[in-house]
């Protein structure tokens, strides 16, 4: 990348700069969404124990009925919470639907071009292939990032509707609940396997350590934002860019809006 | 006790009248809506010719069976084999009422209790045997033709009835090597060969699609996923991790 050659005083100029990338409604919903997480998955998976699927193993199950008190409890506690993530994730979407959710959906998720292309190459360099080639400028997520959002935003749909098909059992049709068992496991083992690298790069891997931190403080160095997500770097630059430029226009104008005979204000 | 309980009927066929007290009894005290039952009595016809006539009726019901296919394809684990002794239950408060289990059972002897979403059985009246009674059935069967008990205590009722019975017969399930050894034995008639058999187990599209494709894809999906992250980590962490980044 083209930031090898970027003077001494420069860098240090970007290490201390900080760029806002979440907002403050992200940051609650996403540590809401984790606990949810750690609370469901467990005991979601405790429950599924049809010996014809295997999927869960049996002293799991048996831990996490013998901590509840049984199969009925473990599965009120389940749907109680998980009724409570339903609601809560649809209320701040309603809420903040157009302040939020549209603005981000139109200017943080759609794939362009050059996702594109990094979808085509960055698989490759993982097996080993490709090295020499340079990777497309990314925007505040890349493209892998998105692709994986897509991802949860259908598997969260999935699992909220059949878990609500599952949950209110007298009003739903058995075929709907059949359905919706496999509905609901692989909306959720689809949003786990992304989730396995989106913790260990979010939270482990080296490179990444500003996303993790900027998950709480909402913000990240200008030097992170230009190694890793330059196309929407320079957007930001341009956007401060003409902010100062209306600035400065705005003091330039200021004098011609002054009441005839005041004083001129004392320059900062 | 030296042994696990292992409660089954034994059903006397030739004592049976077709009365169907059972049922009524049954119904009351299970409390089983009016369109459904627990328990059946299957009338086989007329058998021989005039005069030598002869007309059978066999008393039934869920089979209690050693390897149930019911509890297989459960998936909350709301069906379940009691461990204690040896009865299919079903904890009503964990089914959803899928009905995987109905389709499952050879014997089909479920229900889809539809206005309370969720799938109802004979329970072997396990909350009158822990008090020392009889199943509501059993109890008032006038014919003596239901005997309920413990088939691994030899002095039970049952045992007793088994070790004087001209005839013992079993409706077994046995096929590509799943049997389901049912608790219910008939004796001192036939029903081998008659129209009560059980059917294959049906798996329903979600269930068999979801064991046969599903399955194998999410491991799969894991699996390639936990790699690739292990794979980084490892390297990360025999490499080791520079302190600023270039």
């Amino acid at each position: 990348m083209s930031h090898k050659n970027i003077p001494i005083e420069e860098r240090r100029r970007l290490r201390t700069k900080m760029i806002k990338k979440h907002n403050l409604a992200n940051i609650l919903t996403h540590w809401f969404n984790v606990g949810m997480w750690l609370l469901l998955l467990p005991t979601g998976i405790a429950i599924i124990s049809s010996p014809r699927l295997g999927l869960s193993p049996v002293w799991w199950q048996e831990l996490f009925r013998n901590m509840f008190g049984g199969a009925a409890n473990l599965i009120k506690f389940h749907y109680t919470l998980g009724l409570i993530w339903t609601f809560v994730l649809t209320f701040n979407i309603l809420l903040g639907f157009r302040k939020y959710f549209v603005p981000f959906a139109f200017s943080r998720m759609m794939l362009d071009k050059d996702d594109i292309e990094w979808l085509k190459i960055k698989p490759l360099q993982m097996l080993g292939l490709m090295k020499g080639k340079h990777l497309p400028p990314q925007d505040a997520y890349n493209a892998g990032q998105k692709a994986y959002m897509y991802v949860v935003i259908l598997g969260t749909i999935g699992i909220m509707t059949s878990g609500v098909v599952m949950t209110f059992k007298e009003i739903f049709p058995p075929i709907l609940k059949q359905i919706a068992q496999p509905v609901h496991w692989v909306s959720v083992f689809s949003i786990v396997a992304g989730l396995i690298i989106h913790v260990y790069m979010g939270a482990v891997f080296p490179e990444e350590k500003e996303a993790f931190f900027s998950m709480f403080s909402g913000k990240v160095s200008a030097w992170y934002a230009r190694a890793h997500h330059e196309k929407w770097y320079w957007q930001k630059v341009k956007e401060e860019l003409e902010w100062e430029d209306d600035v400065q226009k705005q003091v330039a104008e200021e004098p011609v809006h002054t009441p005839e005979g005041a004083e001129p204000a004392a320059a900062d | 006790m030296a042994e696990k309980k292992r409660y089954g009927f034994v059903i006397d066929i030739s004592r049976c009248i077709d009365c169907r007290a059972c049922l009524v009894a049954c119904s009351v005290e299970n409390q089983v809506p009016m369109n459904h039952t627990r328990i059946w009595v299957q009338d086989l016809g007329l058998q021989g010719q005039f005069p030598d006539l002869q007309r059978t009726f066999v008393p039934y019901n869920c089979m209690h069976c050693e390897n149930p296919p019911c509890v297989d394809v459960c998936v909350s684990g709301a069906t379940y084999k009691d461990p204690d002794n040896g009865l299919v239950l079903v904890d009503q408060e964990a089914c959803i009422g899928c009905g995987f289990c109905v389709d499952a059972c050879p014997y089909d002897a479920r229900y889809l209790d539809e206005s309370r979403g969720v799938v109802d059985k004979c329970n072997g009246c396990i909350q009158r045997v822990e008090i020392g009674q009889q199943p509501a059935c059993v109890a008032t069967c006038v014919g003596g033709s239901r005997m309920f008990g413990d088939l691994n205590d030899p002095n039970s009722e049952v045992s007793i009835a088994l070790k004087n019975a001209s005839k013992v017969e079993r409706i077994d399930y046995e096929k590509d090597g799943h049997d389901t050894d049912p608790n219910i034995y008939f004796i001192n008639g036939d029903v081998l060969g008659t129209s009560l058999q059980p059917r294959d187990p049906r798996y329903t599209v979600s269930e068999a699609g979801w064991k046969k494709v599903l399955v194998p894809a999410i491991f799969a999906g894991i699996g390639a996923s936990f790699l690739v992250q292990a794979t980084y980590f490892s390297k990360q962490l025999v490499e080791g991790e520079k302190e600023f980044e270039e």
